[in-house]
């Protein structure tokens, strides 16, 4: 089986798993928060990825940092399994697909909102409805705190990539430098 | 009276013994009279045989001594002459050598005056590829420290600007620019 099949295969089967626990929009919240701490943070990319580390302690580790409260038991399971199996690698591709198929279940297009501070509430609402309004679709909306972008907000939906972040200008003020 | 009359008469006295019975002779130095008469017939007879048969070989030796003196000196002439020719040689090569000597110096002289004009004229031209050299390396140094000055500054400007860009996004500013993207976003169709 190749790659793409496989982690195909283990979205597949998390999805499942969260729909039928009927948890599954906070599952895939939070499951798509911790793919972008992961993809972000080196130490806990090399705590769960080490070969060396035994299985049950790099399942530890997850559940030391999503339980107490911080996720849903669901969550910390799946993750738990996909860490415990030797896929920690692939853990983001993992997610991404099950947040990609959640979407397409509720006939929704995902649109990824990277933003240099927490939104609030009404800020999400009213920024889902502008997408919704810009794009024609409506969007399943996750937002990802990225310190890198400085400030202002980058949407990623579908192919579409609405810019507004002062990295971006950033940037291209140090280009024309 | 003739010397041998004098003598024989002198001798003609035979020896007697005196009162006392001692021999006396006629004369203290001169002999008796038959031994002048028998030696000087004996004398004459040696001579004469000296004469007959030792004068020729003594002739023919002091000739034959002549003529190996004679020959020396002859030998001795060809020689001095050898000698003299040979020390003319001598002062010949003497001036000869001088004279390749004061040649060998003067070409020296001259190759040594030749290799330093050479050298002077091949060291001219190192010496202006060199500065030419310089000057080019100069530049490039010069155009090289002007990028790299020019990278130096673009790169700390634009961490100064990110820096200064970070430092002004404050709580109220960071609201600011979502409910800016937000009404764009909304206003957009």
């Amino acid at each position: 089986m190749s790659d793409e099949g496989r982690i195909d295969g283990y979205a597949r089967a998390l999805f499942e798993v969260a729909r039928a626990e009927g948890t599954l929009d906070e599952v895939e919240d939070e499951l798509f928060r911790f793919a972008r701490t992961y993809e972000s943070s080196d130490t806990l990319r090399d705590a769960l990825t080490d070969e060396m580390v035994p299985a049950a302690m790099r399942q530890k580790v997850v559940e030391d940092l999503l339980g107490g409260g911080n996720a849903t038991p669901t969550t910390v399971q799946l993750v738990s399994m996909v860490v415990g199996s030797g896929r920690g690698r692939d853990l983001p591709a993992i997610i991404d697909s099950l947040v990609q198929r959640a979407s397409s279940s509720k006939n929704l297009e995902l649109a990824e909102v990277r933003s240099a501070v927490p939104l609030t509430d009404d800020q999400q609402d009213r920024l889902k409805a502008a997408l919704a309004n810009a794009t024609g679709k409506q969007v399943n909306l996750k937002v990802v705190v990225d310190p890198s972008v400085l400030g202002g907000i980058v949407a990623t939906v579908g192919d579409t990539v609405i810019d507004g972040s002062v990295r971006t200008r950033v940037d291209q003020l140090k280009s024309r430098l | 009276m003739s010397l041998v009359s004098v003598i024989l008469v002198a001798t003609a006295e035979e020896p007697h013994r005196d009162d006392n019975g001692q021999i006396v002779t006629h004369h203290w130095l001169l002999p008796e009279q038959s031994e002048v008469i028998y030696g000087t017939i004996a004398s004459l007879a040696i001579f004469y045989l000296l004469y007959r048969f030792a004068g020729p070989p003594i002739k023919k030796a002091l000739v034959a001594r002549t003529a190996r003196i004679q020959a020396e000196l002859d030998a001795s002439a060809g020689a001095l002459a050898d000698a003299e020719a040979e020390a003319a040689e001598i002062r010949q090569a003497k001036g000869d050598i001088e004279e390749e000597r004061l040649r060998l110096l003067a070409a020296a002289d001259a190759e040594a005056e030749a290799l330093l004009t050479d050298g002077r004229a091949r060291l001219e031209v190192e010496i202006a590829e060199l500065e030419a050299r310089a000057a080019a390396d100069l530049e490039a140094a010069a155009g090289r420290s002007g990028d790299e000055l020019r990278s130096e500054m673009i790169r700390t400007a634009g961490a100064s600007l990110e820096e200064v860009v970070a430092d002004t996004l404050d709580d109220a500013t960071q609201q600011e620019l979502i409910e800016s993207f937000i009404q764009r976003v909304g206003a957009s169709t």
